[in-house]
């Protein structure tokens, strides 16, 4: 991100103390800030102002943040930031199903928000598709098909290599397991998560440092999987 | 775990036959003192069945009592009232006091029992009531501890040298952390008891799950010994995973809160022999836990003796409804591990591998 690149940013929680919680972060981080109390106001600011993201909650008074979301993406593609509590597991992942691009569970360190903020704008910023990507010991070619591990290659099934590129592509950002399995073995494939799991448990074992401890290949607890880079 | 108490139908049905025994007995005795009276003297022994009666009525229940007032009453009329052992009363005033009699047996009985059933109630009602104090005590005490670190600290904060600022952040963020714990065991133990759980049971990495509740509780554990155990070939788990990992979570808490800076702590993962449960051990090597203990440890606000300030007692409690709500079983074990050790199990069977 250029110093001379502010990018805008809407925050939609009902609570007040959270909101300049939030302005006092991201300001600091060089984000431009703008608040709404309301879903319904929310909305209004981000049709209004269209903001390059948004941090929208999912606890909101006057609609649920889902549906919220659900409406906002009839006619946006903003990248959109949710906040949520722990253990509402079905929550997040319909947040997800309905837009989100990533979530974030209360209560949360700043400087972890401010990183997943940068991650969902730099999806819609305009940036030429690199064709070879590296993270840690790893590199993908996504041309050629190669994966490389210290400069040496990795020999990947299909199923794994498919699976590592969907990572990729979505990279810093979670993908739910739902949204893989679809992808990767078909519509009527959600009952099947075990295939998914063993298939990473094999990815994890040619690609990560140590595989018990996976640094880049992460698991988002009962959500999917996210591509670390760092 | 075994309850160790007998089925409540059978402890009624042994208290029935005790009141009964008791009820035959006492008559049996006011009936030989009796006969031992002169013949005509049947009023005094009509008193002094009313007199056992009564005295009865204060120890037994409703129904042994009525038992009671009926059998002295035949008795009485059987044995002493004129003609003697035979069923039959030639004077209008005999028939009169037996009939009081038996009136008042029954009532006076049903009465005794009504007072005790309701002195009963109210000492329960008093015994709940002081329940619910200790509980808001403790409760509001540990809400309080944390909050309290975090004001005093923030005072600080603003006039603390430097040098000492990170210290005092670092106070903070532990305070924090426990309230945040505490509030999610307050919501657990409250989702558990309304029976609002329905678990999302779905295949999973046994190591992920493990990872989870781990990263969930870095901070307890950083300056342990630390070991995670998960075999190569471990398949996939069928289990609701923020459920397990919020039961492991609680289980390496409790590790690390009664047992001394420094230990080791372990996690284990595997299927049993027969590959039909999956399990994970959490063990100690601290000083492990006496026998009187173990019985209560499940219960809810049950908390250990000498245990260290701090905590509600909810987080085994939390940790079986969170494991049997998912069909599996959790149980501890003294006796294989040095120190204590808690392994929980979950059904397990081997998942269809994938089609090549």
């Amino acid at each position: 991100m250029t110093a001379d690149f502010q990018p805008a940013v809407l925050v939609i929680d009902d609570e007040a103390q959270i909101r300049r919680f939030l302005r006092l972060t991201l300001e600091g981080a060089g984000f431009r800030v703008t608040e709404a109390a309301t879903a319904e106001l929310g909305l209004g600011a981000a049709a209004a102002a269209r903001p390059d993201g948004i941090v929208l909650d999912l606890g909101l008074p006057d609609m649920d943040g889902t549906a919220a979301l659900a409406q906002l993406r009839e006619w946006s593609q903003v990248p959109v930031l949710v906040l949520t509590v722990r253990d509402a597991e079905d929550d997040k992942i319909a947040a997800l199903d309905a837009g989100a691009d990533d979530y974030l569970t209360k209560p949360f360190s700043s400087r972890e928000l401010v990183a997943r903020l940068r991650a969902v704008l730099r999806r819609a910023q305009p940036a030429p598709e690199s064709t070879v990507v590296a993270f840690g010991e790893i590199e993908m070619d996504l041309v050629a098909r190669l994966v490389r591990r210290n400069g040496a290659e990795v020999k990947l099934t299909a199923k794994e290599y498919a699976l590592l590129r969907m990572l990729v592509q979505h990279r810093g950002r979670v993908i739910t397991h739902r949204e893989i399995l679809r992808e990767l073995w078909g519509p009527h494939a959600e009952e099947s998560s075990h295939y998914l799991r063993v298939q990473m448990t094999h990815l994890r074992k040619k690609l990560e440092p140590d595989p018990h401890r996976p640094r880049h290949l992460k698991t988002e607890a009962g959500i999917g999987y996210r591509l670390v880079e760092a | 775990m075994r309850p160790a108490r007998r089925l409540p139908a059978a402890r009624a049905q042994g208290e029935w036959r005790g009141e009964c025994a008791l009820v035959v007995a006492t008559l049996a005795t006011v009936t030989v003192t009796g006969l031992l009276l002169p013949a005509g003297d049947y009023v005094s022994v009509g008193f002094a069945y009313l007199l056992a009666v009564i005295l009865l009525s204060l120890r037994i229940g409703r129904w042994p009592i009525l038992l009671a007032g009926l059998l002295s009453a035949l008795a009485w009329e059987y044995i002493f009232i004129p003609p003697r052992f035979h069923f039959q009363i030639l004077r209008l005033e005999d028939f009169l006091m037996v009939s009081v009699y038996l009136v008042v047996a029954l009532v006076a009985g049903q009465l005794a029992a009504e007072v005790r059933r309701q002195a009963r109630q109210e000492r329960t009602r008093e015994e709940s009531e002081k329940l619910a104090r200790t509980l808001l005590d403790s409760v509001s005490h540990e809400l309080r501890t944390p909050l309290a670190v975090i004001t005093a600290a923030l005072e600080n904060f603003e006039t603390a040298p430097a040098s000492t600022r990170a210290e005092i952040a670092g106070e903070m963020r532990t305070a924090a952390r426990r309230l945040n714990r505490l509030v999610r065991n307050l919501l657990d133990q409250t989702r558990l008891e309304s029976g609002s759980l329905a678990p999302r049971l779905d295949w999973w990495d046994a190591r992920d799950l493990v990872n989870a509740a781990v990263e969930g509780v870095a901070d307890a554990i950083a300056d342990r010994p630390f070991t995670i155990t998960v075999p190569e070939e471990m398949p996939p788990v069928r289990a609701d995973f923020a459920l397990t990992e919020h039961a492991l979570s609680n289980l390496l808490l409790n590790a690390a809160v009664h047992t001394p800076p420094g230990t080791a702590i372990s996690v284990t993962a595997g299927l049993t022999p027969d590959g039909r449960r999956a399990f994970f051990t959490v063990a100690d090597q601290g000083p492990g836990l006496p026998l009187a203990q173990r019985a209560l440890l499940f219960r809810k606000f049950e908390r250990g003796k000498g245990a260290r300030a701090g905590g509600l007692g909810l987080g085994l409690s939390i940790v079986r409804g969170f494991v049997t709500a998912q069909g599996g079983d959790v149980a501890f074990d003294g006796d294989t591990y040095q120190g204590a050790a808690f392994t929980i199990y979950l059904p397990h069977s081997a998942p269809q591998p994938e089609p090549e």
